[in-house]
């Protein structure tokens, strides 16, 4: 698949242009190409009437493209100074640092800005909004004349934004162009002169911010056909489940009130940091709630650890697959059984034998391609390493499962495949929470749709009503409630 | 017919997880025993072979609890002062009394296990690095020794000298005790579900976490256990030196690390295990004992070994 296909985009010198669209649409890609991470197939990069190639980084940076990362890169124990002008620090005769000019460049800059904090700082001492405004001042520091921010509000409070936005402004003042990269369609109205939409790795539209309004942009965002692309769906009868009940957990969780039936797949939805893992973390006993129960099947569970939830029945396939759900060393057998281990074993010796029997036909149901059981998961694709996580918590006899972007990385065929495993495992009347960041697949898959924004469930969807535009609309803020 | 069984035996590799680095540690140890041969017509006498044997048994228990321990990630470097711990409070206690052997070995393989577990807390309670943890604890155990006793000390009873030195039929009694040790360790960790656990921790702490194994309580055991065992080896090198000497099991920290190492288990945990480890045991021991037949001087050996060791594992780094 290509992420992005035939791509015009132009910005004015000392412009505000901001770029949206869904997860996947294709925005950090096309960046990444502008500040010569990756290379186009084809096309040029015209900058200053020239065209220009860039083979790495260090390229775009010396034409002047600087790009503002969501994930910070600052070092933490250094000064708020000394981290400016890392790698480039002026020096006296014999190499020494000449701590004068470095600081009085470094105030200079943070004049410019209008930023106030003091340069001896380290930086691990500053919010991530007072990094954020560093990382600014020092791209600016390399003569930067175009500015590409990948999400800068996605992590800042309301006065932070505030703060932010007048940085972007006294960066246009000095003739600073910004590319401004948002899921939040509020802030381009306030923020942005023209807007671009990318979808599927295509350009949507290109328009300046007066000729358009919020419920074209997100319409524009997502409107698609997604006919067949998703299995057939059957009714069950729903019984009780899982239910949450006021869930809050420090400032990542607040009230939270969910309930899966026996049967059911519910959709969580919700733009990346608005709770959902931390949700299903919290659920599986990875990190304590601090108020709130958990129910399952009409009774109050405890779930300290996720030793707890795995023996009352409850299953968490990880969104990330090397880091939190398979030992990529161990086998396919003993990855499959590791949650189960204690029930295929008397007096902890392993029972092979049942192991084994255990293993093959789970392989045979869930068709996991393996040239043997004892193959080590890492050589395996990533649809078969799902299918691999998944059968962990068939083993255990899981009733509750939760999926956490359950098809993340996988091809499209064995996309598919995934899907029918979860209706099929609702068909045999295990709750099911998805969470996923796809749209269509959300949609596709899902009995009700839970919509979650800053740590809080802001609508529920039952899945005949729900649009793209209606998640959208939730996820974003734009409506209060539905 | 004969295809078949080709792809089976390979088949039969991969499954032993790291077999490639079995078969290449294993073929590094076979060189090493022919060559040996072939140059000395010493090491080949069935006297020398059993000379080995013996040699290598303490090497060989302290190098068992290592390999549980790194195979979780971790490492011991206390081991060492426990050892000299476990000599100089056999002897010295025992005083040649043969009533107190069964009490005195209690309480040492007791003393060292507690010193294991305190390692394990500080390792998963105060979350203090297994290097510096294991380190505090040597200096701590070390100074506390050299508090007790500043020179040799005590004398074992001769019943005692039967573990280091006891004869049952042709085959000395350690060689048949450390083999017994060795299948139980290796049953331990190839057929329970500890065993297994020990591997998902050491392979991916979360990930065993997130499937309901308590990882803490895990690693806490593979510390205990080798605190035991190096109590265990300290009773053995009392009984092959009849006394307590408080810097004897000096050295073995750093030994009993590289031969796990050289045996192919991944210092960064989760892949090895005990033939590996078995097979660095005899390389070395083997080294040392070739060398001093030939009269080479004994810092000589250090260098080969630390050849050895640099050799090994760069070779793995290459398979992997």
């Amino acid at each position: 698949m290509q992420a992005l296909q035939n791509v015009s985009f132009q910005c004015k010198k000392g412009e505000v242009k901001a770029l949206v669209g869904e997860n996947g649409a294709g925005k950090s890609t096309l960046m990444k190409i502008l500040a010569g991470v990756y290379q186009p197939d084809e096309g040029e990069i015209i900058l200053r009437r020239e065209k220009v190639q860039f083979d790495n980084p260090h390229d775009a940076q010396k034409c002047g493209i600087s790009i503002i990362y969501q994930e910070r890169s600052l070092l933490p124990y250094l000064g708020v100074a000394e981290n400016m002008f890392l790698g480039r620090e002026p020096r006296k005769r014999l190499g020494f640092i000449d701590s004068f000019t470095l600081y009085r460049e470094a105030q200079k800059l943070l004049d410019k800005l209008k930023i106030e904090i003091d340069l001896t700082t380290p930086v691990y001492n500053l919010s991530l909004a007072q990094q954020q405004m560093i990382e600014i001042a020092k791209a600016l520091s390399l003569n930067a004349e175009l500015m590409i921010m990948d999400e800068p509000s996605a992590a800042l409070t309301t006065q932070e934004l505030d703060r932010l936005f007048q940085i972007i402004h006294s960066l246009k003042d000095h003739g600073v162009t910004v590319i401004y990269i948002s899921h939040r369609i509020q802030e381009i109205f306030h923020i942005a002169d023209a807007v671009t939409v990318l979808k599927d790795g295509k350009v949507v539209s290109t328009s300046s911010v007066e000729e358009i309004n919020e419920e074209i942009l997100i319409r524009q965002m997502v409107g698609r056909d997604m006919e067949g692309r998703f299995p057939s769906k059957s009714e069950v009868e729903k019984k009780k489940g899982l239910s949450v009940v006021g869930l809050s957990c420090q400032e990542v969780l607040h009230d939270i009130n969910l309930e899966v039936r026996k049967g059911e797949i519910v959709g969580l939805a919700g733009l990346v940091g608005s709770g959902r893992t931390e949700l299903a973390r919290a659920i599986f006993g990875v990190r304590c709630p601090d108020k709130g129960a958990i129910h399952l099947n009409g009774r109050k569970i405890k779930v300290k650890s996720p030793r707890d939830a795995i023996n009352n029945g409850i299953g968490l396939v990880t969104e990330d697959r090397k880091k939190e759900g398979l030992v990529l060393g161990l086998s396919v057998k003993k990855n499959i059984t590791l949650p189960s281990l204690d029930r295929l074993s008397k007096m902890g010796l392993v029972s092979e034998k049942g192991e084994k029997r255990r293993v093959k036909k789970i392989i045979q149901e869930l068709d996991i391609r393996t040239p043997s059981m004892d193959r080590q998961v890492e050589y395996l694709s990533g649809g078969n390493q799902q299918k691999v996580s998944l059968a962990k918590w068939l083993v255990t006899e899981s009733n509750v499962i939760i999926f956490d972007e359950p098809t993340r990385g996988i091809d499209v065929g064995a996309k598919f495949e995934i899907y029918n495993l979860i209706l099929d495992l609702a068909r045999r009347g295990k709750a099911i929470l998805m969470i996923s960041s796809e749209l269509p697949e959300i949609l596709g898959m899902s009995d009700r749709i839970v919509v979650m924004r800053e740590g809080k469930i802001v609508g529920e969807l039952l899945s005949e009503d729900a649009t793209e535009e209606k998640i959208m609309s939730l996820a974003t803020g734009l409506i209060k409630n539905s | 017919m004969k295809l078949k069984e080709k792809k089976f035996s390979l088949d039969k590799l991969i499954r032993m997880g790291r077999g490639r680095e079995t078969v290449a540690i294993y073929s590094l140890l076979i060189a090493l025993i022919v060559v040996s041969s072939l140059i000395s017509p010493d090491f080949r006498t069935p006297r020398n072979g059993v000379n080995i044997l013996r040699q290598a048994v303490l090497l060989g228990i302290v190098s068992i609890g290592q390999t549980l321990v790194i195979l979780t990630g971790g490492l011991d470097l206390s081991v060492g002062s426990i050892i000299s711990l476990g000599a100089c409070l056999a002897s010295g206690i025992m005083l040649g009394r043969a009533e107190l052997i069964l009490p005195v070995v209690l309480l040492v393989l007791m003393v060292g296990t507690v010193i294991g577990m305190g390692n394990g807390l500080i390792v998963t309670r105060l979350k203090v690095p297994p290097f510096i943890a294991t380190l505090g604890m040597m200096s701590i155990v070390q100074g506390s020794l050299l508090l007790y006793t500043k020179r040799a000390i005590g004398w074992v009873p001769t019943t005692f000298l039967f573990f280091a030195d006891g004869q049952i039929g042709p085959v000395p009694f350690p060689v048949l005790f450390y083999v017994l040790l060795f299948l139980t360790f290796f049953v331990f960790l190839k057929k329970t579900t500890f065993g297994r656990y020990i591997y998902a921790t050491g392979g991916g702490e979360e990930i065993a976490r997130l499937s309901g194994i308590r990882t803490r309580f895990v690693v806490f055991i593979t510390y205990a256990l080798s605190g035991f065992l190096a109590a265990l080896s300290g009773l053995f090198l009392a009984s092959r030196l009849a006394m307590g000497d408080p810097l004897g099991g000096q050295g073995y920290e750093l030994n009993s690390i590289a031969t796990v190492l050289v045996g192919g288990t991944s210092l960064a945990g989760g892949r090895g295990g005990l033939m590996g480890t078995l097979a660095g045991v005899l390389i070395m021991t083997v080294v040392g004992n070739i060398l001093n037949l030939m009269g080479v001087p004994g810092f000589w050996q250090w260098i080969v070994k630390g050849l050895i060791i640099i050799g090994a594992v760069s070779v793995y780094r290459r398979i992997d």
